[in-house]
């Protein structure tokens, strides 16, 4: 780790101010991702700008207009907020599959959305990684890939986005806002993350001097039918090999309407809107999910080592679309 | 007095090790430390063109930068177990070769550990890369003469009538993960050496060091009082040790060595992955007619380490035909080492698993099968058990556990839409001892002061010792202070081989019995009259205890024998062990606590053997892509059911004068293979290469 300045930011504005003092500046949060990757050299920032004790740890709901979360409210605050479970228990449950209690007591939304890739050959100097050092080469194409991306990849990089949380803020339409000295903006969800192309460098359409302040979830009425399955090596403490966030919105045995997003997949939590589209007005039946599956799951490419994840995707979305036609509930 | 030895006895070290007072290496506070940094090499096989560390020797702090350029001298040791000890044979940046992915090629030493880690990343070194042999199928293997055993006329003794399995069995590379990652602390005071490190074996650590320097053993004190976790990975000094006790004194400064996580996977130890061929050839009844195993391993071009997976066969089931052979190849990886029940759990993952497949085709029930084939010899020594209660394990795990209640059918046990499996399997470990002397101090005031070098690496040492003590004397365990881990002391064996407590129980016994007599008294309690009467400070005796001549005409074993029971959710690849039951035949039971926990230990290691610990090597240049704890997956709580144990049998007493055989090995063997049994009884589906994860559940 190399040595850095450790500055303490006193509102949002005072945040984005000290960010440009010094072009190599970071801000931290909960640190759960952030050190880790110090420690082993990924990242090398001169100035630590801490935004933990910003006024940001709201999580309020507005009348008619879903739920606003401050960016540094924490994972576990987020997953135990009684609206959250109430409202939109994919989330909670989303949350509380991730990391564990303690990672979770400190991890932060701001610093959730921008964790960066589990990838092995990233965690490590002693390998090439286009990520990491641009241009360098991704020896995960030849390499291990079991964990890797079976959508959305390039052949600069292979890598999977690792949050849990992001899959379900993706199924649920999240707008994320930001705030810069160029004023505030916001992004929606499925803008927010983007694919490797040729800059994986890049894990998001965030630029430079933005701060997140908040996490916007808007309304969706049948968000109590959400669904998080998440598969993986053991039961605990480990990131996604396959999740699927899914919810149904059933009148009358036919699916008004429907979201479904992918996890450890892609680059980027991955929505499948063909197969919502699909889904929606047809009956909910095993027979119309298992077609839909089909459809999430056209255009998959599979690497050398992750081919199993084109089925365990297909008969995760079917379990998940059939829990969540039942009304939700722990998958 | 109430008896102390077989009831529960929580930890004394309990208290200081949640509080963060038990000193574990890495903490030993010392003026003036500094610390040391490994740079390990990024290519699996070719040597070093050029290594540039003028860089690193001009950042800020650092006080040395060492290569194969400036290796610090050391002699070689004798190296032959004896005289001392090295897990790998080849010294520390000896030249420019690379044998395997994470070797050591700098060390750099800096004022602070950031420094020292900062600098080490600012050398380049430049390879020369050849390919390395990283596929067990492609290396070149060499027949072992001394593992290779045929009885009878070997495994062709197969007639029309037989029934017969072979299949071939694999295991995973796996590492032993321990909580405490591997650390040291090397301090020179003029020619003297003190050594704090994790060490299974003081004694021969310190005459490792002695050997590695040119000194006399009396010149190191080697000092290790808690270690957290070693399951076979402390035994010996490793590279790093040498590197940095041959620093510390070029620099002449207390120097401090902490391997990261990463640098754990390649540089100290694992269990090598195996590769087995079973076949078991039957009669209709069941009466196995002939048992051939045979098994490939390998080394790195650094060490020859062998993981001899035959060697619980012959123990196991009597056959009038037996082959075992064994092949050792060498790859390009890190060099294995002993991990808990190094040999034995491999080899019964293989031959527990057959078994069960062999009574799927005999159609007899897999607890008969085993009963029916026992043997009252080890087949290979010719030498009767000393004591075997192995058919009890069965009878008292199968009425625990509901087993003869079961359907009998594969995939006909459902709950919740789940398949419910149940398996069994079992277990065995040897039983040794060795040369331990200890030293027992009985003080006016009833205080009991136990010192001997051996140690605790977690297993419960320190209170099997005070209650050993205690029963002897008749003194409350409270009343005992134990010190350990301190070439100080008298020689304490080997804490390895689950041998510690059969080593070192019977010296404490023997010690505490002499300080009685010293006192020429029959109770604790009239021995501190006569010390308060004579003014004398204290009787003490130093006892020591070796095994005799009853290895010449018995076999020490212990047995055991699991029953789990398993959920899968095949759709989805998703597995629960659900349920588990133990019995464990021992000998005496020092601590029921302390053994039972021994026994969970196990279980919870062999269920993340079976489903999802594997350390997988990058295929180009063979360094693991496991890089910490969150990315080697072993079982968390929730991945771990209840675990029932029960322990049954008598003291062995030809074993030693307590009885008492050990428990820290052999409850992991057999577990792999219930948990595969299980399986296949749950889905119909035989699971022969390990770990069985999501992904091969749902195929
Ligand atoms: C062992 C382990 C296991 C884990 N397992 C899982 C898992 O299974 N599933 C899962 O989803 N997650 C998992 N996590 C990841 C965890 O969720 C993240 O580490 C955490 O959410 C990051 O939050 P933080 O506040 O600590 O971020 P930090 O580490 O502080 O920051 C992360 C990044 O975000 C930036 N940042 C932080 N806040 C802001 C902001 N407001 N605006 C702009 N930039 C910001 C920082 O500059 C940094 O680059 C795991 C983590 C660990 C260490």
């Amino acid at each position: 780790m190399k040595n850095f300045a450790y500055v303490r930011a006193t509102s949002a504005e005072d945040a984005v101010r000290k960010l440009q003092t010094n072009a190599n500046s970071q801000f931290i949060a909960g640190g759960t991702n952030l050190v880790d990757r110090l420690k082993v050299f990924l990242n090398t920032p001169v100035q630590l700008i801490d935004v933990s004790r910003l006024d940001l740890k709201f999580i309020e709901s507005m009348p008619d207009w879903g739920v606003r979360i401050g960016a540094l409210a924490t994972n576990t605050a987020v997953a135990d907020h009684p609206q959250i479970r109430q409202d939109y228990p994919l989330l909670s449950r989303a949350i509380l599959s991730g990391a564990s209690q303690q990672i979770r007591n400190v991890a932060t939304i701001g610093g959730n959305l921008l964790q960066r890739t589990r990838c092995p050959y990233y965690y490590d100097t002693a390998f090439a990684c286009n990520k990491r050092q641009p241009g360098s080469g991704c020896p995960a194409i030849q390499g291990i890939n079991r964990m890797h991306a079976i959508f959305g990849a390039s052949d600069r990089c292979i890598a999977v986005h690792p949050s849990d949380m992001c899959v379900a803020l993706a199924a649920l339409d999240a707008i994320v806002e930001v705030e810069s000295s160029r004023g505030k903006r916001q992004i929606p969800f499925d803008d927010f993350h983007r694919l490797p192309e040729n800059t994986p460098d890049r894990d998001t359409t965030l630029q430079a001097g933005e701060l997140i302040t908040a996490v916007i979830l808007p309304p969706v009425s049948f968000a109590k039918t959400g669904v998080y399955l998440k598969l993986r090596d053991r039961t605990s403490y480990a990131f996604a090999l396959v999740s699927v966030a899914a919810a149904l919105e059933v009148r009358a045995n036919r699916i008004h309407d429907v979201r479904l997003a992918l996890g450890g997949v892609a680059h980027k939590p991955w929505r499948s809107a063909q197969a919502e589209a699909f889904l929606k007005g047809k009956l909910a039946n095993p027979e119309i999910f298992q077609q839909a599956a089909e459809i999430a799951l056209q255009g998959a490419k599979p690497l050398t080592h992750n081919g199993f994840k084109v089925e365990m995707a297909k008969r995760s979305i079917q379990r998940a679309l059939t829990i969540s036609a039942q009304g939700g509930g722990v998958a | 007095m109430k008896r102390v030895m077989g009831t529960s006895v929580s930890r004394k070290d309990g208290f200081a090790k949640v509080t963060g007072q038990a000193t574990y290496t890495a903490e030993h506070p010392l003026p003036g430390l500094v610390h040391g940094y490994l740079v390990t090499s990024a290519i699996a096989k070719g040597r070093i063109k050029s290594i540039s560390t003028q860089k690193a020797e001009q950042a800020p702090g650092v006080l040395a930068v060492v290569t194969h350029k400036n290796r610090p001298k050391v002699f070689t040791p004798a190296n032959d177990f004896r005289n001392s000890k090295l897990n790998e044979a080849r010294l520390p940046l000896s030249d420019d070769q690379i044998h395997y992915g994470g070797q050591i090629v700098a060390f750099v030493v800096a004022h602070t550990l950031e420094q020292a880690r900062d600098a080490a990343h600012l050398i380049t070194v430049e390879y020369d890369i050849q390919t390395p042999l990283l596929e067990a199928q492609q290396a070149i293997y060499e027949a072992l003469p001394d593992v290779k055993f045929n009885k009878g006329n070997g495994a062709t003794g197969t007639t029309e009538a037989a029934i017969t399995v072979e299949a071939t069995y694999t295991t995973a590379k796996e590492l032993h993960a321990a909580m405490e990652p591997h650390a040291i602390i090397a301090h020179w005071q003029a020619d003297s050496l003190t050594i704090y490190e994790g060490s299974q074996w003081v004694m021969l650590h310190q005459r490792t060091y002695a050997e590695l320097f040119g000194i006399p053993s009396e010149k190191v004190r080697l000092v290790t009082p808690y270690i957290g976790g070693a399951f076979g990975s402390k035994c010996f000094p490793w590279s790093y040790s040498i590197l940095c006790a041959a620093v510390a004194r070029e620099i002449k400064r207390p120097l401090k060595l902490s391997v990261t996580r990463r640098q754990l996977t390649t540089n100290t130890g694992h269990r090598a992955a195996t590769e087995q061929t079973l076949r078991l050839a039957a009669m209709q009844d069941g009466k196995l007619i002939a048992i051939s195993h045979a098994v490939k391993t390998y080394t790195s071009p650094a060490d020859r380490f062998i993981v001899d997976c035959t060697a619980t066969t012959p123990v196991m089931y009597a056959a009038p035909n037996i082959r075992l052979q064994q092949k050792l190849g060498v790859l390009n990886v890190a060099t294995p080492t002993y991990m808990r029940a190094p040999s034995e759990n491999p080899g019964m993952w293989a031959l527990e698993s057959a078994m069960d497949e062999l009574a799927w085709k005999l159609n007899i029930d897999p607890i008969d099968l085993r009963l029916d084939n026992e043997t009252r010899a080890h087949q290979r020594s010719g030498l009767p058990f000393s004591a075997k209660h192995f058919a009890e394990c069965l009878r008292v795990g199968a009425e625990k556990f509901g087993w003869r209640d079961r359907p009998k059918q594969p995939r006909s046990l459902i709950h919740n839409g789940q398949l419910l499996g149940w398996g069994m399997a079992a277990a065995t470990f040897p039983a040794m001892r060795g040369n331990t002397t200890v030293k027992v101090r009985l003080l006016p005031d009833g205080t009991v002061h136990v010192l001997t070098a051996g140690n605790d690496m977690g297993t419960g040492a320190y209170t099997m010792v005070a209650i050993t003590a205690a029963e002897a004397l008749g003194v409350p365990v409270e009343k005992v202070k134990v010190e350990l881990g301190d070439s100080l002391f008298p020689d304490g064996g080997l804490a390895g081989g689950s041998q510690m407590t059969a080593s070192l129980a019977p010296a404490v016994l023997k010690a505490c019995e002499e300080v009685l007599q010293k006192a020429n008294c029959t109770t604790a309690n009239d021995a501190c009259a006569a010390l308060k009467q004579s003014g004398r400070a204290a009787f003490e005796a130093i006892a020591t205890s070796a095994p005799g001549e009853d290895a010449q005409k018995w076999a020490f074993q212990s047995w055991g024998a699991h029953f789990c029971e398993v959920a899968v959710d095949e759709a989805i690849g998703r597995i629960r062990v659900t349920r588990w039951v133990s019995v464990m035949d021992i000998g005496r039971v020092m601590n029921a606590k302390a053994a039972a926990s021994q026994v969970r230990g196990s279980v919870i290691m062999g269920i993340g053997e079976a489903l999802m610990e594997e350390c997988q090597l990058d295929p180009n240049s063979g360094y693991p892509v496991v890089y910490d704890l969150a990315t080697y997956h072993y079982p968390t709580h929730a991945d771990t059911p209840r675990i029932d144990v029960t322990f049954v049998g008598q003291p062995d007493l030809t074993f030693n004068p307590l009885g008492v055989r050990g428990v820290g090995e052999v409850g992991i063997t057999g577990v792999a293979a219930a948990v595969a049994n299980a399986i296949y009884h749950a889905t119909g589906k035989r699971f022969r290469n390990l770990p069985i994860t999501p992904d091969k559940l749902m195929a």
